[in-house]
């Protein structure tokens, strides 16, 4: 019943969002003079023969894999307190970099894949690393230089790509690298659609969808099983209780941000060893940006997460349909952007029913435990700290907790 | 002065068994606030329970209870932020309902909080005016602001500067413009949330001194507080609730501050006198000449020395904001030192880091313990973990050892009597006194060779107050060194084998804890007293 209950609690603010999301998509679609329940029939219908309908569904797993990526990188950040919103540029500079090195060198099969995974972890690791120490010796926000740090990558990523890196003939529509050697391609996963029993689609699942689930296996187990991440953790929901703690909270900083980064060096990672084998000029973009909103969606939890990315891809699949059909594309775009506001909002009144509970000594409210992003830093101003309870007319008292909150809301938002 | 109003002339009586007395000599005048039977459910929990109170206009009424015996929620119903599932609120003789604390303000309630909710960068006149701003235009009207402000402030003696900046105000003060914030929305009645927790002997006479100014004006004021000789002191009337219900009426002038707190326990007390001395020979933390720089301005530790030996509780007494926090830190190693070494035990700990400290064997009851011991959006059993996170049993190698945690933390609530529903409770819905609880637990469970206690029973109720009293005369008999950072005189004198008095920063006086007064070591922490008197 406890476990109902939590999962309920858990549930209850995306599904909310979800919801919320799709009634006022309805309404704008519907004053733009567009069927909303044609549009959402266009959207659930993956098509007729099982072919069709396996191909729709690995479109949406290969979409999803490098959101979760995404998701998942900026989640690390966003649990100690950290606004990463320079994954976009760690993801591209790293993998423009991974595919010049992979396509210049000759390995055997698992170490070339080995090698390109290595060296678009380290550059991202590096590339993020950048924007902590920023923030650990001249006190930068990391806001700011990780946007500005954007704007550098994703030049570097042109220079490097039309300059050094380039491998295809002068003159070609398309820029891109010099393809990578079939040793560093990852092979797909249709295998087991025989094993399933079904049809074996045209188009490839990614391999690196295993990775991924390792991947967050282990971040999950890193923040929530280990001593680093409950350090981490406890600089997010205290960085003053934290350092009393013995956190040193500078090295923590680093070591999130390194974190943080590497796991952006994989999000370009499933479509270059598994499809393009080059960087071009139309590389995946955005997937760093759309990390927040799935990292949202998914409350920081690597399982909400991955719900998050399949829904977003989802999403994205029915671009295509949609599109066929007459309707405009941007219909995804509002949903998608309708649930993210929704998400904030209803995140923040999830938190505060929970929080609410706690405080009348019922209990369960294991939902808003240890969640970074929304989460509210915490009800600091003792006695002596005077105008630290918020800047309120102090008419209310409830206004004092939120009010902080919303403060770090406008940030993540 | 500060007992203006002395209620000699009409004694209530010690009545112990209900509201009978204030209905025999209730006059013609209604009464400013009666509530009958209000009772507050929350899920699982009943907060209140048939509450009585009856509080006569021009009266300082106060209600004391222990941490968690329901006053806040009391006064939370009282101002509108909830209603009351049973029960009536009859504001001079009239049934009222609030459903806001917005009503209550128009009802002429008004509440003075704990902590104080002031914007630090704005003036005096901006936080009072502030959300009920006059204007003009459009524009905010300072001029009228002013002089309401100007009118109020005199009136009611509170001595304020419309045009001062709060953040350089001072504690007294900043409690005055909460005052005079309440005031200027026209409050009848004033609800004052523990207001001397957080100021110094002095301070609490001033204070004193204002709310005999607003009984004086016809003003009725509902004083929160577990200081019991304050309250006799002040209050006409004292109402007394235990596990969420009125037990009883009390007058101040006929009852002593031992029977209102074991009405208010319901058992004999503990006090917190030390005087076997348990003082050994070796020390375990040495301050050498230690010094912490500021930005600018004089050092707020100048050259501090002193030494804690096993067994010993070292005192440091001190009006808030004379270097106490500061050296704390410097203790912890929050803070760099500009000068001076730590010695704990014969390690020199200077440079070690907060981590190497803790491991080392120093414990840490923090001041403000929403700010530095806890998580307070985190289970019992991660708070559990907090400062303790390279150390068994919470944890196995690089794992967190959950499940050992949980056990651990069950040991705590049931050794060190934390009342909660179980280790998987969010610590912020336990109440003050039981996360300090949940936080000596820990610290003493570490078995510490050096526990740094900075203000251990502040905002805590009577019952865990001596309960923590007695775990700390327990830990230094069996050989703990204790510095203790306090600006409860009580407990300094009590608990204290050494007392030093800290002023602007130095180490200014030190005293023999079994021959100062109060009012002597008062006199020290001001700077009224010079050394010569210091033992």
């Amino acid at each position: 019943m406890s476990v109902l209950r939590r999962v309920g609690l858990a549930l209850f603010a995306p599904v909310l969002a979800v919801v919320v999301a799709v009634v006022i998509s309805s309404a704008v679609m519907a004053a733009l003079q567009v069927d909303p329940l044609r549009v959402f029939a266009v959207m659930v219908d993956f098509g007729d023969t099982p072919s069709q309908q396996v191909t729709a569904i690995v479109v949406v797993l290969n979409r999803a894999v490098p959101l979760f990526l995404a998701g998942l990188a900026v989640a690390i950040a966003f649990r100690m307190g950290l606004f990463n919103i320079g994954v976009e540029g760690q993801y591209r500079l790293a993998t423009v970099l991974a595919a010049g090195v992979g396509a210049a060198v000759a390995l055997p099969g698992p170490l070339h894949v080995l090698l390109i995974v290595v060296v678009a972890m380290a550059v991202a690791a590096i590339w993020a690393g950048i924007v902590a120490v920023l923030k650990v010796t001249r006190g930068v926000s990391e806001v700011i230089s990780s946007i500005m740090l954007n704007v550098i990558a994703l030049g570097i990523a042109s220079y490097l790509l039309t300059g050094p890196l380039r491998g295809s003939p002068e003159g070609a529509s398309i820029i891109s690298t010099a393809e990578i050697p079939e040793s560093g391609w990852m092979p797909s996963l249709n295998g087991v659609f025989g094993v399933l029993g079904l049809a074996n689609p045209p188009r490839q699942l990614y391999g690196f969808l295993l990775v991924a689930v390792v991947v967050g296996v282990v971040i999950a187990v890193l923040l929530n099983r280990t001593r680093f991440g409950f350090d981490l953790r406890a600089a997010g929901l205290s960085p003053s209780a934290a350092s009393a703690s013995g956190v040193d909270s500078r090295a923590m900083v680093v070591k999130t941000m390194l974190l943080s980064g590497a796991v952006a060096g994989l999000i370009g990672m499933p479509d270059l060893l598994g499809s393009t084998h080059a960087y071009t000029t139309d590389f995946t973009s955005g997937l760093g940006f759309l990390g927040i909103a799935v990292a949202l969606l998914g409350r920081n939890k690597p399982v909400g997460i991955a719900l998050g990315a399949l829904l977003f891809a989802f999403l994205d699949r029915s671009l295509v349909p949609l599109q066929i059909q007459d309707f405009p594309a941007s219909v995804v775009t509002i949903i998608q952007g309708t649930i993210v506001l929704a998400v904030v909002v209803a995140n923040e009144v999830a938190r505060r029913v929970a929080r609410r509970s706690a405080e009348r000594g019922s209990g369960p409210a294991a939902a808003v435990a240890g969640d970074g992003s929304t989460g509210p830093g915490q009800s600091t101003g003792g006695p002596g700290a005077g105008g630290g309870e918020g800047t309120g007319a102090g008419v209310s008292r409830t206004t004092g907790a939120g009010q902080r909150t919303d403060e770090r809301q406008e940030t993540g938002a | 002065m500060a007992t203006a109003g002395t209620p000699a002339g009409t004694p209530a009586g010690l009545s112990t068994g209900g509201t009978g007395a204030g209905s025999g000599d209730g006059g013609p005048a209604p009464l400013a606030v009666e509530l009958r039977g209000i009772t507050k459910r929350f899920p699982g929990v009943v907060a209140n329970r048939d509450i009585e109170l009856r509080v006569r206009r021009g009266e300082v009424h106060a209600i004391v209870g222990e941490n968690g015996a329901g006053k806040s929620t009391l006064m939370k119903t009282l101002y509108g932020e909830h209603r009351p599932d049973e029960g009536q609120i009859l504001l001079d003789g009239r049934e009222v309902s609030f459903r806001s604390p917005a009503d209550a303000i128009a009802a002429g309630i008004g509440m003075v909080h704990q902590h104080f909710m002031l914007a630090d960068n704005f003036t005096v006149l901006e936080n009072v005016v502030l959300g009920s701003e006059p204007t003009r235009g459009g524009r905010l009207d300072r001029a009228t602001a002013r002089r309401r402000i100007t009118e109020i402030s005199e009136r009611y003696g509170l001595d304020l500067r419309p045009d001062d900046l709060v953040e350089d105000l001072g504690v007294g003060d900043r409690q005055r413009v909460e005052i005079a914030k309440v005031l200027y929305r026209d409050a009848r009645t004033l609800i004052l949330d523990e207001p001397t927790a957080v100021l110094v002997p002095q301070e609490v006479d001033e204070l004193f001194g204002n709310l005999a100014e607003l009984k004086r004006e016809g003003l009725t004021v509902i004083f929160i507080s577990h200081k019991l000789d304050e309250v006799r002191k002040v209050a006409d009337a004292i109402t007394v609730i235990r596990r969420g219900t009125t037990v009883g009426t009390a007058d101040p002038g006929t009852t002593t501050a031992r029977q209102l707190a074991e009405m208010m326990v319901g058992t004999e007390l503990p006090s917190p006198e030390i005087r076997t001395s348990t003082v050994r020979e070796t020390p375990v933390l040495q301050l050498r000449e230690v010094t912490v720089a500021a930005p600018t301005g004089r050092p707020p530790v100048d050259a501090v020395s002193l030494t804690v030996r096993e067994g010993e509780v070292v005192g440091i007494a001190g009006v808030e904001g004379n270097g106490q926090a500061e050296l704390v830190d410097a203790v912890m190693g929050l803070r760099p030192l500009a000068a001076g070494t730590v010695l704990l035990g014969d390690d020199d700990i200077t440079a070690w880091s907060t981590r190497a400290r803790r491991e080392a064997g120093l414990g840490f009851i923090p001041e403000d313990r929403h700010r530095q011991g806890m998580l307070l959006d985190a289970p019992l059993w991660e708070n559990r973990i907090l400062g303790h996170q390279t150390r068994p049993p919470a944890v196995r190698g690089p794992f967190i050892d959950r499940r050992a945690a949980r056990a651990d933390t069950e040991r705590i609530m049931h050794d060190y009597d934390v009342r909660a529903p179980g280790p998987d409770t969010l610590a912020v819905a336990l109440s003050g006194g039981n996360q300090q609880k949940l936080i000596v637990g820990r610290e003493m469970s570490a078995r510490p060779r050096l526990l740094l206690a900075a203000h251990p029973t502040r905002g805590v109720d009577v019952g865990a107050q001596g309960a923590i009293w007695r775990l700390l005369e327990e830990a230094r008999a069996e050989g703990m060194g204790i510095l203790l950072i306090s600006a409860d005189l009580d407990e300094l004198i009590g608990l204290s084998d050494t007392l030093h008095v800290m002023l602007r920063g130095r180490l200014v006086a030190t005293l023999d804890p079994s021959a100062v007064t109060p009012e002597e070591l008062g006199g020290h922490m001001t700077g009224a007293q010079t050394a010569a008197g210091a033992a």
